[in-house]
C-alpha cells in the first residue's frame, strides 16, 4: 500500500501523556457483516491488557485496524497522540507499535537471526546506494543490528545457535518467541500479541506469562494480548476488555470482569459450545 | 512369491516400461540422431564416430536412472540383497530395452519418416548397432538390462563411494563433451603430449577416460573419507590457514579468468560472451524473482531497452535521412551513453513496476509477460521504424572503445568487458543481499503482508526491485549493442526471458553461485555443443518442470499450505474477513484503490 | 461518520493518468480515423467478420484455460501447446484423408469429422499427460510454482512438436467448399469463416449441456468450489481434475484444427499467440467463468481486428495491422492492472 500520511490524518492531537491508545467509534463492515461495531476503549501506558472474547468476536479483526492491517469503516484510532487511523502499516511500526499474529507468521526461509533483523529495519537508516559502497555508517549499522538482534534473541530465551537456522526449522514454541524478538526489534512502545500461548504446555506456558511480565518491567512496554487462556489472562493483565458479536460486551479489571454477570452469561455460555 | 515380491517385480516392470518411454521419446524427437556423430570415447581403431557416443549415452539414460530408482526403493524397504537388487534392475532395463526394440522393429518396418522427421532409415541404423534390427532389438534389451543392473550396483554402494563413482561419470562424460574446447587450449598451452593422450580428435581416449576417473575417485574418496590421510591433513588446518588456501584459490581461479583469451580460440571467448551476457541478465532478474519474489516473464524488455538505447544514442548510420538522422545523429561514444541508457532502463522498470505493485504473483508474471511481448512488437514494428529502424534495426554501432586501450575489433575481445560488467552485477547482487535492503526484498518475497506490517515499505521496495534489475538487464542490453554492432528487433524475444528464468531456477533461486553455475550449464554447454542447436530449449523446459516437480519447496514459500493452515484456525472466517490469505485479498485492494 | 478522504499517492496518480490516457488515446483515434473516411465499410465488415471467426477459437480455447483454472487456480500456459498438437494431429489425418487423390476427397465432410475427432483426442491425450506428469505433483504447491512449471511444459512440448515435426511451416490440404463465399445477415462471410463460428457454437453448447446437467459437470462444479468439501461429499477430485482438463484439451484441439484451416500453416511455434491472447479473453470474460470466457474471446478476436484500424490509422501510424498483437496485449495489461476480475463480475478465490 502506497498511502501517504495525507494532512487530515496526521495532525497531531495533544499528547495525553498516560494513555497510549485511545479507540474511539471504530466500526468494521465486510460486506455487510459487522466484525467491530462502535467499540471505544483506551489502553493506559506500560499496562498490560487483555483482550478476550469468544471465537468470531472480533479480535483480531480489532487488532488488525490498529495495526493498519485492514482500514477502518468508521472511527479514530489515535496511538500515542497520533491519529492512526487509515495510516499503512509501516508507518505504525515507525511510529513504535508491533504485533505477532495468532498462527505465526514468520519469514520462513530465512534464518532466526535475519528475521530480527527485518524487524529492525525501520530503525536502520543504510540506503541501497550507501550498501553497494559498503560505507563505513553501513558497517557500524550492520554490526550494531547484529548485535542487538542476538541480545533480542536472549531476552526471549531463544539460543543463539539457532541464529543461522531457517526460521521454518525451529520447534513451534521457539517460533512464537523468535516472533515476539522479531517485533521487539523495531523498539516499539506498545506491543500487541495475538494468542501469544496458543498451543503451548504449562510450562512453556508460564515461561511467556513471565516474558510478557519482563517486557514491561524492563522495556517498559505496554502489551495488548488476545489470549483465550483464562489464567494468563487473569494472572498478568491489569485491564481486560470482553468482546462479543463484534460489540465492547464490558472493560474492567479482571476481578470486575470475573463477576461481571453479562460476561458470565455472554461469554461463558458461548465457549461451552465453541471451545 | 509373497506380496512385497510381486509388488518389487510389478514396480520394476512399470519403472521399466517408463524409462522404455523415454527412449523412445529421446530417438523419435531427434536428440540421439542429433548426438550420434558426437564421440565421448573413441573407438578403439579410430573408425567410426566412436565407441561411445552421446547419442548412446543419452539412451542409456533412462535406463541408468531406473537402475538408481529401483534398488534404491529395495534398499530403502531392505527386501532384499545386492545381487537380487541387481537382478531386478536388470530386469527394469531388460523391460525398458524390450519395450524400444519393439518400437526399433517398428520403424525399421514402416516409414513414418512423413510424419515424425527423425526416425529415418540412418537413424534405424545407428540405433540397430548397424546390424539387423531384430538383432539390434535383441543387442538393445541386453544393453538396458546391463546398464540398469550397473547403475544398482553403484546405488548400493556406501554413499561417499556412490558419490565418487557417479562423479566420475560425470566428470569423464563432461570433459569429452568439452572436447572441442579442451583439446585447442591443450596445444595453445603446447602440452601436446597430454592432448595427444587424451584425445584423438574424435573422442577421449580409453586410457584417458579410465585414468580421469581414478583421480577424480581418488580425489572425492580422499578428501571426503574421514580416515583417509588426506582427510586428516586438511581437518588439521587451522582456520587462518585455511582463509590463506581459500584466497590463494579465489586469486588463481580469477588468474584462470582472465588468462582465458591468450588459451583459448575465438569461438571460446565468444561462448564465454554469451554466458556473461545471461549471467548478467541473470544476476539482474534474480534481484526481481529471486530476492523480491516478483515473478517478471518479461524481462527481455530491459534487455531490448538497453540495447536500442544504446544503439540509436551511438549508431553513426545517420545517412538513413528523414526524422531517423535527428535521433541518430547523436553518434555519442559507449561511455558517454552508458549512464544515459542506465537511466533509461532504471526508469522504464519503475514505469512497468508502479502499475503491477498491488497485483497478486501470478497476475504479476502475466501483466510483465504482456509488456515484454509489446516491447517485442513495438520495436520490430513500421510505426517505429522511424526512431528504431523496424524491421532492419539499428545498424552502425560502433565498437567499444576502452580508454588507454584501444579499440575492441574482434567479438572475442569483448571477453573482458563482459566479466568486468558481470563481476560488477555480482558484486552488486552480493552486497544487497545482506544488507538492510536485500532482507527487506526477502522479507516482501516471503509474506508481503507481514513483511509490510514489520515496517518495509513495500511499494518502495518493489520499486527498487524492477529499477535495479531493470538497469542491469540495460547494462546487458548495452554490451550486445556495441559487441554486435547492431541491434536487431529478433533478438527479443520471450525465449530470452525464459532462458534468464531457467538459470536462476537452475540455480536454486538467490544465491549468485548457483546463477554463475546455471549460466555455465544452461547457455555455455549448448553454445559449446552445437549439436544442441534449437534442442537447448527443450531441455531448459524439462529442467524447469524438473526442478519445480522435485523440489518446489525452498524455492518459493509456502504461501498456499499457510494460507490453509489459517483458514482453518481463523477466528474471524465467518466475519467475511479475507487479509490473512494475501492472494485473496489483492484483487479487492486493486479494486478498492484504483 | 464522514467518509475517509481518498489519499493521494505517486502510483495513483500514474494509473489514472494512464487510464486517461488510454481512453484519451482510443476516443481520439477512432474521432480522427472516422471522420477521414479513409477505411470503406466493407473493410470494417471484413474486419469484424475476420475478428469474429478467430474471436470464436479465441474462445474455444479460453474455455479450456477458464475451466483449468476454475479447480485448480493456476494458469495453465501449456495450453497453447495442447492446441498446436492438435493442429499437428489434425494436419497429418487431414493430408492422409482430404489431400489430392486421398480417400475422402469426395465426401469431405466425413473426412473433415475424422480430422477433427483425431485433433481432439490427441489434444486431449496430450492434455492429460501434462496433468498426470507435471501438475498432479504440485497440488498444494504455492501459486507460482505451478505457473513456472507450466511455462516449463508449454517450453518442453513446443520443442517436443520442434523434434518430432522439424522446424518448417507445414500447410493444410485445400477443402474445396471451405474456400467458397457464403452472404448472411449481409455480412460476407468466406466459408471456412462460417464453419469455424458454427462449429464453435455447437462445441461451446454442448460444454454448457455437459457442466450444467451432468453428473460430471456438477462435480467440476463442485471441485472448483471447493476440493477439499467435494472430497468428502464422495467426488474424485483426482478425476474430475482430469475430466477437466480433458475437456479443455478436446476444445482446444477442435480449435487447433479450426484455426489450420482458417491459416492453413501449421508450425510448433503456432501455438504461443493464440494461447496468451485466449488467456487474455479468459480474463477478460472474468476467468472461472465459461460465459465470460466466451464472450471475452469474441470480444479480443474483434478488438485485435478492429482496433488497429479504427484507433490507430488515424493517427497516421504506418501499417497498422503489424500492431494487432499490441492490441491484444495491451487488452491483457490493462484488464489485469484496472479489472483483474474481468468485465463479468467475480469468481471466489480469483
Amino acid at each position: 500500500m502506497s498511502h501517504a500520511p495525507a494532512q487530515e490524518s496526521g495532525t497531531v492531537a495533544p499528547r495525553t501523556g498516560d494513555l497510549v491508545l485511545e479507540v474511539t467509534a471504530l466500526t468494521k463492515r465486510f460486506e455487510g457483516l459487522v466484525a467491530n461495531h462502535d467499540i471505544n476503549f483506551t489502553i493506559p501506558r506500560r499496562s498490560i491488557v487483555s483482550v478476550i472474547g469468544p471465537n468470531g468476536a472480533g479480535k483480531t479483526t480489532l487488532f488488525n485496524q490498529i495495526t493498519g492491517f485492514i482500514e477502518p469503516t468508521s472511527g479514530t484510532i489515535v496511538f500515542d497522540g497520533i491519529d492512526v487511523s487509515g495510516l499503512p502499516p509501516h508507518k505504525i511500526v515507525e511510529l513504535g507499535m508491533a504485533r505477532t499474529y495468532q498462527n505465526i507468521r514468520l519469514f520462513h526461509n530465512m534464518t532466526t537471526l535475519a528475521n530480527v533483523l527485518v524487524g529492525h529495519h525501520v530503525r536502520m537508516s543504510a540506503q541501497w546506494w550507501q550498501i553497494l559502497f559498503n560505507t563505513p555508517s553501513v558497517q557500524r549499522e550492520e554490526e550494531h543490528t547484529d548485535a542487538f538482534a542476538y541480545e533480542l534473541l536472549d531476552l526471549v530465551g531463544l539460543s543463539r545457535r539457532y541464529a543461522d537456522d531457517l526460521a521454518k526449522n525451529l520447534p513451534y514454541g521457539d517460533q512464537r518467541r523468535l516472533e515476539i524478538a522479531r517485533a521487539l526489534a523495531s523498539r516499539p512502545k506498545l506491543l500487541l500479541l495475538d494468542e501469544p500461548t496458543a498451543g503451548m504446555n504449562p510450562a512453556e506456558t508460564r515461561q511467556m506469562t513471565d516474558l510478557i511480565a519482563r517486557l514491561r518491567r524492563e522495556l517498559g512496554l505496554t502489551v495488548v494480548l488476545i489470549e483465550h487462556d483464562m489464567k494468563v489472562v487473569m494472572g498478568i493483565s491489569e485491564r481486560i476488555t470482553v468482546l462479543d458479536y463484534g460489540e465492547l460486551l464490558a472493560e474492567g479489571t479482571p476481578e470486575e470482569i470475573r463477576t461481571n454477570p453479562s460476561v458470565i452469561e455472554a461469554y461463558l455460555g458461548k465457549q461451552a459450545t465453541s471451545a | 512369491m509373497d506380496a512385497t515380491m510381486q509388488s518389487t517385480y510389478r514396480r520394476a516392470i512399470n519403472a521399466g516400461l517408463i524409462a522404455g518411454v523415454a527412449m523412445i521419446y529421446l530417438a523419435s524427437v531427434g536428440l540421439v540422431g542429433a548426438f550420434a556423430e558426437r564421440p565421448i570415447i573413441a573407438s578403439i581403431g579410430g573408425e567410426g564416430p566412436g565407441l561411445i557416443t552421446l547419442g548412446r549415452v543419452m539412451l542409456a539414460t533412462p535406463a541408468f536412472l531406473i537402475g538408481l530408482i529401483v534398488a534404491g526403493r529395495i534398499r530403502g524397504t531392505g527386501t532384499g540383497t545386492g545381487a537380487s537388487a541387481a537382478a531386478v534392475a536388470a530386469l527394469s532395463g531388460a523391460v525398458a530395452g524390450l519395450l524400444f526394440g519393439v518400437f526399433l522393429l517398428l520403424i525399421a518396418a514402416v516409414d513414418v519418416r512423413g510424419v515424425f522427421l527423425p526416425l529415418t532409415p540412418a537413424l534405424v541404423e545407428t540405433l540397430a548397432f548397424g546390424q539387423e534390427p531384430i538383432v539390434g532389438a535383441i543387442i538393445n534389451v541386453l544393453l538396458a538390462g546391463a546398464v540398469a543392473a550397473l547403475a544398482a550396483l553403484i546405488r548400493l554402494l556406501d554413499g561417499r563411494d556412490r558419490a565418487a563413482v557417479l562423479a566420475a561419470i560425470g566428470i569423464v562424460l563432461l570433459v569429452a563433451m568439452l572436447e572441442p574446447i579442451i583439446r585447442p587450449i591443450l596445444g595453445r598451452v603446447e602440452l601436446d603430449a597430454v592432448r595427444d593422450f587424451m584425445f584423438t580428435g574424435g573422442g577421449l581416449t580409453l586410457p584417458a577416460a579410465a585414468l580421469l576417473a581414478g583421480l577424480v575417485i581418488a580425489y572425492t574418496w580422499s578428501t571426503r573419507h574421514p580416515s583417509s590421510p588426506v582427510r586428516r591433513q586438511l581437518d588439521a588446518v587451522s582456520d587462518e590457514r585455511r582463509r590463506q588456501l581459500q584466497i590463494g584459490a579465489a586469486i588463481i581461479g580469477v588468474l584462470i579468468v582472465l588468462a582465458v583469451p591468450f588459451v583459448a580460440t575465438g569461438f571460446v571467448s565468444l561462448v564465454l560472451f554469451n554466458v556473461g551476457l545471461y549471467l548478467m541478465l541473470a544476476l539482474g532478474l534474480n534481484i526481481v524473482v529471486g530476492y523480491a519474489g516478483l515473478l517478471d516473464l518479461g524481462y527481455v524488455a530491459f534487455f531490448a531497452v538497453g540495447a536500442y538505447a544504446m544503439g540509436v544514442l551511438t549508431s553513426s548510420a545517420s545517412s538513413m535521412g528523414g526524422p531517423m538522422s535527428a535521433l541518430f545523429g547523436a553518434e555519442w561514444g559507449f561511455w558517454l551513453a552508458l549512464p544515459v541508457v542506465l537511466i533509461i532502463a532504471a526508469i522504464v522498470g519503475l514505469l512497468i513496476g508502479a502499475p503491477v505493485l498491488r497485483l497478486r504473483g501470478d497476475y504479476l508474471a502475466i501483466v510483465t509477460l504482456g509488456f515484454g511481448e509489446i516491447a517485442r512488437v513495438l520495436v520490430g514494428s513500421e510505426a517505429l521504424r522511424p526512431a528504431l529502424g523496424g524491421p532492419n534495426g539499428v545498424v552502425g554501432v560502433p565498437n567499444l572503445t576502452i580508454p588507454g586501450f584501444g579499440e575492441l575489433t574482434s567479438p572475442g575481445e569483448y571477453y573482458y568487458p563482459v566479466v568486468a560488467f558481470a563481476a560488477f552485477a555480482a558484486y552488486m547482487a552480493w552486497r544487497l543481499s545482506n544488507s538492510r535492503t536485500g532482507r527487506a526484498w526477502m522479507a516482501m518475497r516471503e509474506d508481503e503482508t507481514v513483511a509490510q506490517a514489520t515496517g518495509v515499505n513495500t511499494t518502495n521496495y518493489k520499486l527498487l526491485a524492477f529499477a535495479l534489475g531493470g538497469t542491469l538487464g540495460g547494462l546487458a542490453g548495452a554490451l550486445f549493442a556495441v559487441q554486435l554492432r547492431t541491434v536487431f528487433p529478433g533478438s527479443f524475444l520471450l525465449i530470452v526471458s525464459i532462458t534468464v528464468l531457467a538459470i536462476i531456477i537452475l540455480g536454486g533461486m538467490g544465491t549468485i553461485r548457483g546463477v554463475i553455475a546455471g549460466a555455465l550449464i544452461l547457455v555455455g554447454l549448448p553454445e559449446a555443443l552445437r549439436e544442441f542447436g534449437e534442442y537447448r530449449f527443450l531441455v531448459y523446459g524439462a529442467a524447469l518442470v524438473a526442478m519445480m516437480v522435485l523440489r518446489p519447496e525452498g524455492l518459493f514459500p509456502s504461501k498456499t499450505r499457510r494460507a490453509e493452515l489459517h483458514e482453518e484456525s481463523d477466528e474471524d472466517k465467518q466475519l467475511g474477513e479475507s487479509f490473512q490469505d494475501p492472494d485473496r485479498a489483492a484483487p479487492t485492494a486493486t479494486g478498492a484503490n484504483a | 461518520m464522514l467518509r475517509r478522504p481518498v489519499r493521494i499517492t505517486l502510483v495513483g496518480v500514474l494509473m489514472w493518468g494512464l487510464a486517461i490516457a488510454v481512453i484519451v488515446g482510443v476516443v481520439a483515434g477512432s474521432i480522427a480515423t472516422l471522420s477521414s473516411g479513409g477505411i470503406s465499410g466493407t473493410t470494417w465488415t471484413r474486419l469484424i467478420v475476420a475478428g469474429l471467426s478467430q474471436g470464436a477459437i479465441y474462445a474455444l480455447i479460453a474455455l479450456g484455460y477458464t475451466l483449468v483454472y476454475g479447480v485448480l487456480l493456476m494458469i495453465n500456459f501449456a495450453h497453447g501447446e495442447v492446441f498446436m498438437f492438435g493442429a499437428f494431429a489434425g494436419l497429418f489425418v487431414a493430408q492422409a484423408l482430404l489431400g489430392v487423390d486421398a480417400p475422402f476427397m469426395e465426401q469431405p465432410l466425413i473426412g473433415l469429422l475424422i480430422v477433427f475427432a483425431a485433433a481432439m483426442l490427441t489434444s486431449m491425450t496430450v492434455a492429460i499427460v501434462l496433468e498426470r506428469v507435471a501438475y498432479r505433483p504440485l497440488r498444494r504447491a504455492p501459486r507460482l510454482v505451478p505457473l513456472i512449471t507450466a511455462i516449463g511444459a508449454s517450453l518442453f512440448l513446443q520443442y517436443t512438436a520442434f523434434g518430432l515435426f522439424g522446424p518448417r511451416t507445414r500447410r493444410y490440404p485445400s477443402v474445396e467448399f471451405l474456400e467458397g463465399r457464403t452472404t448472411l445477415f449481409g455480412l460476407e462471410f468466406a466459408n471456412v469463416q462460417l464453419v469455424t463460428i458454427g462449429a464453435a457454437v455447437v462445441l461451446m453448447t454442448l460444454l454448457y449441456y455437459v457442466v450444467e446437467h451432468t453428473r460430471t459437470g456438477r462435480s467440476m462444479r463442485a471441485v472448483s468450489e471447493d476440493k477439499d468439501v467435494a472430497a468428502l461429499m464422495g467426488i474424485n477430485v483426482d478425476r474430475t481434475i482430469v475430466t477437466t482438463f480433458a475437456i479443455g484439451g478436446l476444445l482446444a484441439g477442435a480449435a487447433g484444427v479450426l484455426y489450420a484451416f482458417l491459416f492453413l500453416n501449421v508450425d510448433f511455434g503456432m501455438g504461443i499467440l493464440p494461447g496468451i491472447k485466449a488467456f487474455t479473453a479468459a480474463v477478460l470474460g472474468g476467468i472461472g467463468n465459461l460465459a465470460g470466457a466466451a464472450i471475452g474471446g469474441v470480444v479480443i478476436g474483434v478488438m485485435e481486428r478492429v482496433t488497429p484500424s479504427l484507433v490507430l490509422y488515424g493517427f497516421g501510424v504506418p501499417s497498422p495491422g503489424q500492431l494487432s498483437d499490441v492490441v491484444a496485449f495491451s487488452v491483457l495489461v490493462l484488464v489485469l492492472i484496472f479489472r483483474p476480475t474481468g468485465l463479468f463480475g467475480r469468481k471466489e478465490n480469483v
